[in-house]
């Protein structure tokens, strides 16, 4: 008996147990004529362990299993050296960026990398990628970013805004069964602007009866409203072409005097206007946070209740965060829409939600540097893991990997890859202190 | 003398347990009032009724501003009572605790701006003179309460007895003509509790707000109030100056038990 109370057992078991686990999830279907292939694939295909050695799947999700839970595990017995150490290895670069020259020169070359970007990344996958997935993606948190770190709104249907700018689109451009405003199809230039609308107004709309209610009751309601969403684009054959969905979405195009210039699916054009915007949302976004509107988001964040004794009206102000944040999933919608040349309503799933959500945690809730680089970061793994996946990967094994990346993240930086300053002050100030007091 | 609240007849009731029955009371302008009462008694409920967290079922609350109509508070959200020139306080301190002490007063000092969105984005120059403004006022008020030195200390780093400092200076950044103090003493040491007097008379004094306040502690009480209210079970059972409270026996009742039960002792 005393062997099974150990702790070390205890770990090991649960260590054991939760690689069994991972493994029956991520293994092969069974079918009707080996109905235990499932189960005993599960444990007995090969995998590549990360492109060093071929062994059972099993053991790879042990080996990973082990170092996450070893790593938890040393953590919380070194608790004071370990947040000593990463304050020292955060504090570098840190202190390095209260200087404004150094801040300024750090922005002006990752702005020059960005520019440069589709000549050093030349190859076709990653150059689709870099916009279809990466740009979109730091879009779609930048926007959730403000809903969900800066007013403290966990939104679980993120995805409607983001369906909602791109069917707007198509709408505009005349690809949908429901024929466009005056009969005039109009280029997709012109449809940016229409589809920010549209997602900002229908954040309005999901805001007013909505965002009365609090924490865990919002999620709800927002996990709702994004099924809605999907379910219409599904159902509503005569607006949204239902299933199947929409006709040819034309792609962007000049047509000013003798110049003729359309994008077609190259995708540099597209990563191009994706970046210029994603800077403008940057630029709108942090004057933002900086700004009245951010301080009383925080404050509404904080405690709403004392938010409201001193005169701010929490509705409006939640309202306004939704719709604002509901501005860059539109125009995200925009680039989908007319770089896809195509939408269905597979497109807008709850995964995107979840997805978006996880990158915005990851980044560190409430930072704009955490929200961009947490989504270049993450989804340049699953990419990558996707274009050129080690022997023996499944689909569903991503998952596990990014939540794995996720647990690691948690223990040594609760705040995230980059934490906000307003949210992480409280944590920094109390491991200050104690360090101070050791 | 002009009466800045007006409470007649206010009953608050939550799913049939009353919590305030036919209360009615009012205050004068510029005065320092006190409403005491034993745990439960329905101070809180009354704080909440007056500054529009709950909605009494029966009576009228009128707010008299200084300009403008009289205010029925009953039904008005808590921010429309708070730009109507209403302040509180806590009970237990509810501070932005992610932010420091100069932002805590700061939210509060520019929340009755106008909206602006578009001026927020851009920067624009009446939105840089509204923070100038806004910062000076927040300096102000700091000095004022005594917490410029930890203008930039997270709020929650701060002691019970800066809270408290730190909530009167948020309440008074809004601009109001009352500030209602859910008991300020509350777990502050003695000499916190000496210059929290001092300050509320200064707030009455210089800034010319007048105060309404709950408080446990009998000594602080009966040394700032000028008039009190004592509330059991939700009721009004006295009214008068600290001396006439002091030898009322139905406050000594509702204090010490019933006389039969004191003379059991």
């Amino acid at each position: 008996m005393n062997f099974l109370q150990s702790k070390l057992t205890k770990k090991i078991l649960a260590c054991v147990g939760i690689t069994a686990l991972i493994c029956l999830m991520t293994g092969p279907p069974g079918s009707p004529t080996a109905p235990s292939a499932g189960i005993v694939g599960s444990f007995k295909n090969e995998s590549s362990f990360f492109g060093l050695f071929n062994t059972q799947r099993w053991v790879v999700f042990l080996i990973l299993g082990t170092v996450v839970s070893t790593l938890a595990f040393l953590y919380q017995s070194n608790k004071t050296e370990v947040v000593k150490a990463t304050a020292k290895v955060v504090s570098g670069p840190r202190t390095l960026l209260q200087h404004r020259l150094a801040r300024r020169s750090t922005l002006l070359a990752l702005f020059v990398l960005a520019l440069v970007l589709p000549k050093i990344v030349t190859d076709a996958f990653w150059q689709e990628a870099m916009v279809s997935q990466i740009a979109i993606f730091v879009l779609l948190a930048l926007g959730l970013n403000v809903v969900v770190g800066f007013a403290g709104l966990l939104d679980l249907g993120f995805v409607a805004f983001y369906a909602v700018g791109a069917y707007a689109t198509a709408w505009a451009t005349g690809a949908l069964p429901l024929p466009p405003l005056f009969g005039v199809h109009i280029n997709p230039f012109f449809a940016i602007p229409i589809a920010i609308v549209f997602a900002m107004v229908s954040g309005v709309i999901l805001g007013i009866p909505t965002l009365r209610l609090r924490g865990d009751y919002l999620a709800i309601v927002t996990l709702g409203f994004g099924e809605i969403i999907t379910l219409f684009a599904n159902n509503l054959y005569g607006i949204t072409g239902g299933a199947l969905g929409t006709q040819a979405i034309p792609h962007f195009s000049f047509h000013v005097g003798p110049v003729n210039y359309i994008w077609n699916l190259a995708p540099v054009p597209y990563y191009y206007l994706t970046l210029g915007f994603v800077i403008l949302f940057i630029v709108i976004f942090y004057s933002l946070e900086h700004s009245r509107i951010g301080r009383s988001w925080t404050a509404i964040r904080e405690d709403e209740v004392a938010a409201e004794s001193v005169g701010i009206n929490p509705l409006k102000y939640k309202v306004m965060a939704f719709a604002i944040g509901a501005a860059s999933a539109g125009f995200a919608g925009v680039i989908t829409a007319a770089q896809s040349n195509y939408l269905n309503p597979a497109t807008f799933t709850l995964y995107v939600s979840i997805n978006v959500l996880v990158l915005v945690i990851f980044g560190g809730m409430g930072s704009i540097p955490g929200a961009v680089f947490g989504a270049i970061l993450i989804q340049s793994v699953s990419m990558y893991l996707i274009h050129t996946p080690p022997s023996g990967y499944q689909a569903q094994d991503l998952y596990i990997y990014i939540g794995g990346l996720l647990v690691v993240m948690m223990i040594f930086r609760p705040g995230g890859l980059i934490p906000a300053k307003r949210r992480g002050r409280t944590q920094v100030e109390a491991s200050s202190t104690a360090s101070e007091a050791n | 003398m002009e009466r800045i609240f007006e409470v007649s007849g206010v009953t608050l009731r939550f799913a049939g347990v009353v919590s305030l029955s036919d209360v009615s009371m009012h205050q004068n302008r510029g005065e320092i009032l006190a409403v005491i009462g034993p745990n439960g008694a329905g101070k809180t409920s009354l704080f909440n009724s007056l500054t529009g967290v709950y909605h009494p079922q029966e009576g009228t609350i009128v707010l008299n501003r200084k300009d403008g109509e009289p205010l029925s508070v009953i039904g008005k959200k808590p921010h429309v009572i708070n730009s109507a020139g209403v302040a509180r306080t806590f009970q237990a301190s509810r501070m932005f605790n992610a932010l420091t002490t100069f932002e805590n007063v700061k939210i509060a000092a520019e929340s009755h701006k106008g909206l602006g969105a578009i001026g927020a984005m851009l920067r624009g120059p009446r939105t840089r003179k509204d923070e100038k403004l806004s910062d000076q006022k927040t300096w102000e008020l700091l000095h004022f309460v005594g917490l410029s030195e930890k203008a930039n200390t997270i709020s929650a780093s701060l002691s019970y007895g800066e809270r408290r400092r730190l909530e009167i200076a948020r309440g008074l950044a809004t601009n109001p003509e009352v500030l209602l103090l859910d008991e300020p003493a509350a777990g502050t040491n003695p000499s916190e509790k000496n210059d929290l007097v001092v300050l509320i008379r200064k707030v009455r004094d210089e800034m010319g707000v007048s105060i309404l306040l709950i408080e446990h502690d009998m000594k602080l009480v009966m040394s700032l109030a000028e008039r009190l209210y004592v509330l059991n079970f939700g009721s009004v059972i006295a009214e008068g100056t600290p001396d006439e409270i002091r030898s009322n026996p139905a406050v000594i009742d509702a204090y010490l038990g019933t006389t039969t039960a004191r003379e059991a002792k």
